[in-house]
């Protein structure tokens, strides 16, 4: 393996500490400069838009009220963009908002960091999603959505596939992730039985509505499709699903039911600049306050079943990870996607693109 | 034209160091940035071709042995053939239009080719997706005025994506075919009309050989583009229309097989760099770029 892949130059790092000590400055004068310089800034990667408020009201505060210094940044966390900085020795982020095909891809690279579950405390997740490379960070479910304009009862996932009795396009996702679980579980695989995943019962039954999907890659773009009506059915995150429903005024609903529960993951890129730092980061994360927050912000599940009982009620039909909702569906299995993602994503592209 | 082996001869009268070896050292610069920005990386790109995930030419050999690269290079082959043949079509007879019109329209439809220049690729896939979409204007117009009783099927699929790419490449059909035509001697298609050709043999025998140089180039120029389109085969595709730069983002930034990712862009490059070197025997090169 190479050992300097330079092709991408990195400057955000110098761009974040200019940025962040602009920041810190008024916390430096009120906290003491000695202070401030002894716990290193940590930065945090997601995917922007919304999130950005968000995380900043849900994790940036508590944190910086520890004393500790978190900087977003929104630019999108990609697995060949961590691994390019993991790989040119020029790592300038601390935690990143992966998913399990992160574990997938990096983890067998050794290009992350292992969770230090000494700081990190297991005790506050679900621990079926604290693995060794990554924890989970707040949870999310890909679901069955429809346009109730068009399909007026209340339609299963076996529905989804059965064109002659909601005639109409539908819509997937461009990534084999979650998809693969609902065609089976559509076809009648039992949800605790889905893994290790029938791949070619999987294709097979995709395929026979294979003429009327459309694949969606963007969360921007399932809710356009949905939104604008081209498509009768959806399957798509839930924090989307629950954006469009109230956009549209309940037009879209979408159920958990038969749906798959996903952990959104921290992981730490090796190397990371600022350390142990980021563990401490991931812990005031755990707190489950902020994660009630972000819930309510964006409808991203806490991930601390402490945090659960906190939700109002009013809230807990939106939260994947409530128990009653946690109860209808699948889990993700990490270990499958750690043996089987790259060839099955291939796969999935080649099927679709065929 | 002076070929370049006469400028690089030294002048004689003072040896070492010639006149146009002063002006070789005013490139050098240029030179330099040119190795460190652009050769060094692409090097390293197609480094990583032959070593990952380990030396040797395993990632070339996909070329021949993986069937899901294969059907992805016919896809971007057929797309690229097909939209540089209706790119071409159409650039032409506007071009026609161009040179054969008065001064104040030609003003006119320049602008109206050059606009969209002008507008970012996203954005105009974005607008189509707005035209071209089941309640889209278009299939609002056939369906009130009774042309067709259901939404026609315009986008999503690769009637979507051609008529994005098309639309996209027009100007760059244009262009070169324009500065073509224009110097055209219109007097030897007048001569072919006074010695009797009808209107239809003027233009084929005298009018259509005398513009060959500019189809060539502007098709050579549209197919490369083609090649590596990504923005509007992604959006207007409804994911089916797998060309390979799309491909390649998967590879590199989502399953990290860089050692494939870095192989098809090397093999992009070479078809492009053989295409460039099979049209510098038809046509010469530095005139058709330098004359856009």
């Amino acid at each position: 393996m190479n050992e300097r892949n330079s092709i991408f130059t990195p400057t955000r790092r110098a761009l974040l500490k200019g940025g962040a000590s602009l920041l810190a400055a008024p916390a430096v004068l009120a906290a003491g400069a000695a202070r401030a310089e002894a716990r290193k800034e940590v930065v945090v990667v997601n995917y922007g838009g919304a999130a950005m408020k968000a995380f900043d009201e849900a994790y940036v505060q508590p944190f910086a009220a520890q004393g500790g210094r978190m900087v977003l940044d929104g630019s999108g966390p990609l697995n060949g963009k961590i691994l390019t900085m993991v790989q040119s020795r020029n790592v300038t982020w601390d935690i990143c908002d992966c998913g399990v095909t992160t574990l997938a891809e990096l983890g067998p690279r050794n290009a992350l960091e292992k969770i230090d579950y000494s700081i990190v405390d297991k005790s506050k997740v679900a621990t079926e999603f604290a693995y060794e490379n990554g924890v989970v960070n707040y949870m999310f479910s890909s679901v069955l959505a429809w346009d109730t304009a068009k399909v007026k009862e209340t339609p299963t996932l076996a529905d989804f596939f059965d064109l002659k009795k909601y005639p109409g396009r539908r819509m997937v996702r461009k990534d084999s992730q979650a998809m693969l679980e609902l065609c089976l579980i559509a076809d009648g695989v039992p949800l605790d039985q889905l893994y290790p995943l029938d791949v070619k019962r999987a294709f097979a039954k995709l395929g026979t509505i294979k003429k009327d999907v459309l694949y969606w890659n963007s969360g921007a773009e399932s809710q356009s499709l949905m939104r604008d009506g081209e498509c009768v059915m959806g399957l798509l995150w839930h924090t989307r699903a629950n954006v469009l429903k109230a956009e549209t005024n309940n037009r879209i609903a979408y159920t958990f039911k038969d749906g798959l529960l996903q952990p959104g993951l921290w992981v730490v890129p090796k190397n990371n600049p600022a350390g142990p730092e980021a563990f401490r980061a991931i812990a005031s994360m755990q707190q489950p306050e902020g994660q009630v927050k972000l819930l309510t912000a964006m409808g991203n599940g806490p991930s601390n079943p402490a945090a659960q009982s906190m939700v109002p009620e009013a809230l807990r039909a939106t939260n994947p990870a409530d128990p009653a909702n946690a109860a209808v569906q699948a889990r993700i299995n990490a270990a499958w996607y750690i043996e089987n993602h790259s060839k099955t994503f291939q796969a999935y592209l080649d099927f679709i693109s065929s | 034209m002076s070929s370049p082996a006469d400028q690089l001869t030294p002048s004689p009268s003072r040896p070492g160091f010639g006149v146009t070896a002063r002006y070789w050292l005013l490139i050098l610069p240029a030179l330099a940035l040119m190795i460190v920005c652009y050769i060094y990386p692409i090097s390293k790109v197609l480094w990583l071709s032959v070593t990952e995930p380990r030396p040797g030419l395993d990632n070339y050999a996909m070329l021949a042995t993986s069937a899901s690269i294969q059907r992805m290079l016919a896809t971007t082959a057929r797309i690229s053939v097909i939209s540089t043949l209706i790119t071409l079509v159409l650039a032409y007879i506007v071009s026609y239009a161009l040179v054969h019109t008065s001064e104040r329209v030609r003003r006119w439809m320049f602008l109206g080719v050059l606009v969209p220049l002008w507008i970012s690729v996203l954005v105009r896939a974005f607008a189509w997706f707005v035209l071209l979409r089941r309640e889209g204007l278009i299939n609002n117009i056939l369906i009130s005025s009774g042309l067709v009783d259901a939404p026609l099927s315009l986008i999503w699929n690769e009637t979507g994506v051609l008529i994005g790419m098309v639309h996209y490449m027009l100007p760059f059909g244009i262009l070169p075919i324009y500065a073509n035509m224009r110097d055209i001697d219109q007097r030897c298609v007048a001569a072919a009309r006074g010695l009797g050709a009808s209107r239809a043999v003027a233009f084929r025998q005298v009018f259509l050989p005398l513009s060959m140089p500019g189809v060539v180039g502007a098709s050579i120029l549209v197919f490369i583009f083609s090649l590596g389109f990504f923005v509007t085969p992604a959006i207007l595709g409804g994911g089916k229309t797998l060309m390979i730069a799309e491909y390649i983002k998967v590879q590199i930034l989502e399953i990290v097989r860089w050692g494939v990712g870095s192989m098809l862009a090397g093999t992009l490059l070479i078809i492009i760099g053989g295409l460039l070197v099979a049209l510098a025997r038809v046509v010469d090169l530095r005139k058709l770029f330098g004359s856009i």
